[in-house]
């Protein structure tokens, strides 16, 4: 199976240059469907899912692979060959800001322009360090994983994809955006959660927009200082929208953000 | 009639049977019930101030904030989502909550409407649930590591067993076809009977263990096979080792396309069982015919019926009935049979009364 099937890639728009839009832990590509649009006249709009989200290859998921996140960077670096992606902007939400940054490591050619939305490094506080959670409240996010129907719908996740000519079924059913494989997300929390990717920073060579959101208990002020200063030649743009989502809350903010960097 | 008592909305808001909580587009606690204040024991002043997240637990902020706000966005609502709520003595408080979002006719955002359910005991069942699932599973893989192990072994131990039996038959058939007295003779025929029979039992170990290995029954299909000769050997060799009589009556006018030895396999099998079951004062008979398009084998015996608690377990592998300790085998033997017929696209069916009990194996002559 290609890459373009694996991680359902979809390509959009038309322009001299791709931009790559990838989602975080807890979503698929649907979370860029505010944003991505408006980029389709004058840009090549990548879409895609990882590996265990949205409408990815479930079989194609591997433990060992996917155990870190230069499993998922190979995948989008993979996607990048395909589509002959040669200094494209990649737009990466919360954990895909890492996976771009390594992508970038691993093809230098494919991304001149990291775009980060509320990235971590680390989310475990660790000495000096203020990643914003306690190991032990990382465990506990992760055992608590199971208590949400997220896995208990899984079951019927086959009854809308088995149906695609009949979106209304889907309707019917509640939370039918994002939809995650129980067991494939619970790994990826473990290694988003768990990942720590600051000595990958400084070696960040493209241009890097971090964008911060306020008020954000996933990815907070401080982290997105740390990345910023870690990052040479980075710029860092506080937004105005609250939470860790603003392509879903604040579009238009992160849309204008993106334009005047890229 | 005395007057009837009057439903007062203010009162059902605020003491409804679940939490309400209004949320401003930012997070922030806009209106919340009484039923909540006395669950988590923040006055509504408290409450006004608020983040919702501040009311979970870190768990549930990072999973509220990676899932369900995003969800709201999306879809303008949520269902049956599990959090826990932190009370102002910082004990956990289970809830289920729904969600949806509230917009005005230009579609501006402006409250999340959260309901709580109070979902302690729910959540210690699912917990549970989801515990004994997991050690369920991993029990079963275990134990598939065992089994698996088990059958290697008994696939290495049948293996070994067949090549000393094969001298043991040979020089015993070796002996057979030199000049002995009645008496060595009659010797000699017991223990060629018993080595047959013990090398049917292996085979069929082996059968069963390269089933459960991954292998399925081998077959290796000839054509045209004149299927009587190999029947009547089948006989032959059970009646030296039986006192039982078997009737033989082959009416078979076509040639087969089957693997001649699985199918004297699957015959020896049923003969075999019908000689450990059947009464012994009766004979046991053996019909074979090639007619309409259909082979059947059938072997029938009498004696007592089949009881019909084990006729569903028949076909199992290990299943024995109730015989003498002396005359038990493996509990392979229909098990391999009807392993064979399936492998040959034919059914082995198995019918019990007081007058016989017969097994009829079909399979379609083309």
């Amino acid at each position: 199976m290609s890459a373009i099937d694996r991680n359902n890639v979809h390509v959009s728009g038309t322009g001299p240059k791709a931009m790559v839009f990838a989602h975080g832990f807890g979503c698929d590509q649907n979370m860029w469907r505010l944003v991505a649009p408006s980029f389709e006249p004058d840009w090549r709009v990548v879409l895609f899912d990882h590996v265990g989200a949205g409408g990815s290859d479930l079989g194609a998921y591997e433990p060992v692979k996917y155990a870190s996140l230069s499993g998922y960077a190979d995948d989008v670096v993979e996607i990048g060959r395909d589509l002959g992606l040669k200094d494209a902007v990649f737009v990466g939400h919360s954990v895909s800001a890492m996976i771009g940054a390594l992508a970038s490591l691993k093809a230098p050619d494919m991304f001149e322009s990291l775009v980060m939305v509320g990235p971590s490094p680390r989310y475990i506080d660790d000495g000096d360090y203020v990643g914003g959670f306690s190991e032990a409240q990382i465990e506990e996010l992760l055992e608590s994983l199971a208590d949400n129907h997220m896995g208990w719908s899984a079951a019927m996740a086959p009854a809308i994809m088995g149906n695609p000519d009949r979106p209304e079924l889907g309707q019917e059913l509640a939370n039918s955006f994002c939809r995650t494989d129980p067991d494939i997300a619970k790994a990826f929390a473990r290694v988003t959660f768990k990942s720590d990717n600051r000595r990958d920073l400084e070696k960040v060579t493209a241009r890097t927009l971090v964008l911060q959101c306020s008020d954000d208990i996933i990815a907070g002020h401080e982290v997105g200082e740390y990345v910023h200063s870690h990052i040479a030649g980075s710029q860092l743009v506080l937004l105005q929208a609250t939470g860790h989502c603003p392509n879903l809350s604040a579009p238009d903010e992160v849309t204008s953000a993106i334009r005047a960097f890229a | 009639m005395a007057d009837e008592p009057v439903e007062d909305l203010e009162d059902l808001y605020e003491n409804a049977p679940c939490g309400y909580l209004s949320l401003r587009p930012n997070g922030t606690i806009a209106k919340s019930n009484a039923t909540l204040s006395a669950w988590i024991g923040f006055t509504p002043q408290e409450l006004a101030g608020k983040r919702f997240l501040d009311l979970l637990n870190i768990a549930g902020r990072i999973f509220y904030e990676t899932h369900f706000a995003p969800l709201l966005r999306m879809q303008g609502f949520f269902n049956e989502v599990a959090l826990d709520l932190v009370t102002s003595s910082g004990a956990r408080f289970p809830v289920l909550a729904n969600a949806l979002v509230r917009r005005d006719a230009e579609g501006r955002l402006l409250f999340i409407r959260v309901t709580l359910f109070k979902a302690a005991e729910r959540r210690q069942y699912e917990r549970r649930l989801v515990a004994a699932k997991e050690a369920a599973q991993s029990t079963l893989s275990e134990e598939r590591e065992v089994s698996k192990l088990r059958e290697q072994f008994i696939a290495v131990l049948g293996h070994d067993l067949r090549n000393p039996l094969a001298s043991i038959l040979g020089v015993a058939e070796m002996l057979l076809r030199k000049s002995q007295t009645d008496q060595t003779r009659t010797y000699l025929e017991l223990l060629v009977g018993s080595a047959h029979r013990m090398s049917s039992l292996i085979d069929n170990v082996l059968d069963l263990a390269r089933g459960r290995l991954g292998g399925g029954i081998g077959l290796n299909i000839e054509s045209e096979v004149q299927l009587a000769e190999m029947l009547l050997q089948v006989v032959q060799e059970l009646r030296a080792s039986t006192d039982h009589t078997i009737d033989a009556e082959l009416s078979l006018t076509h040639g087969v396309r089957c693997d001649p030895v699985r199918l004297g396999q699957l015959t020896s099998n049923l003969l075999g069982n019908a000689l450990t079951h059947g009464a012994s004062d009766k004979p046991v008979q053996l019909h074979a015919s090639s007619k309409d398009g259909v082979l059947e084998i059938s072997v029938t015996n009498s004696g007592k019926p089949i009881p019909a608690a084990a006729m569903e377990r028949l076909f199992e592998p290990f299943f024995r009935g109730e015989v003498r300790r002396s005359q038990q085998g493996l509990g392979l033997g229909l098990f391999i049979a009807s392993e064979i017929a399936k492998a040959h696209d034919g059914t082995l069916k198995v019918e019990s009364s007081e007058d016989a009990t017969k097994f009829t194996f079909q399979m379609p002559l083309s």
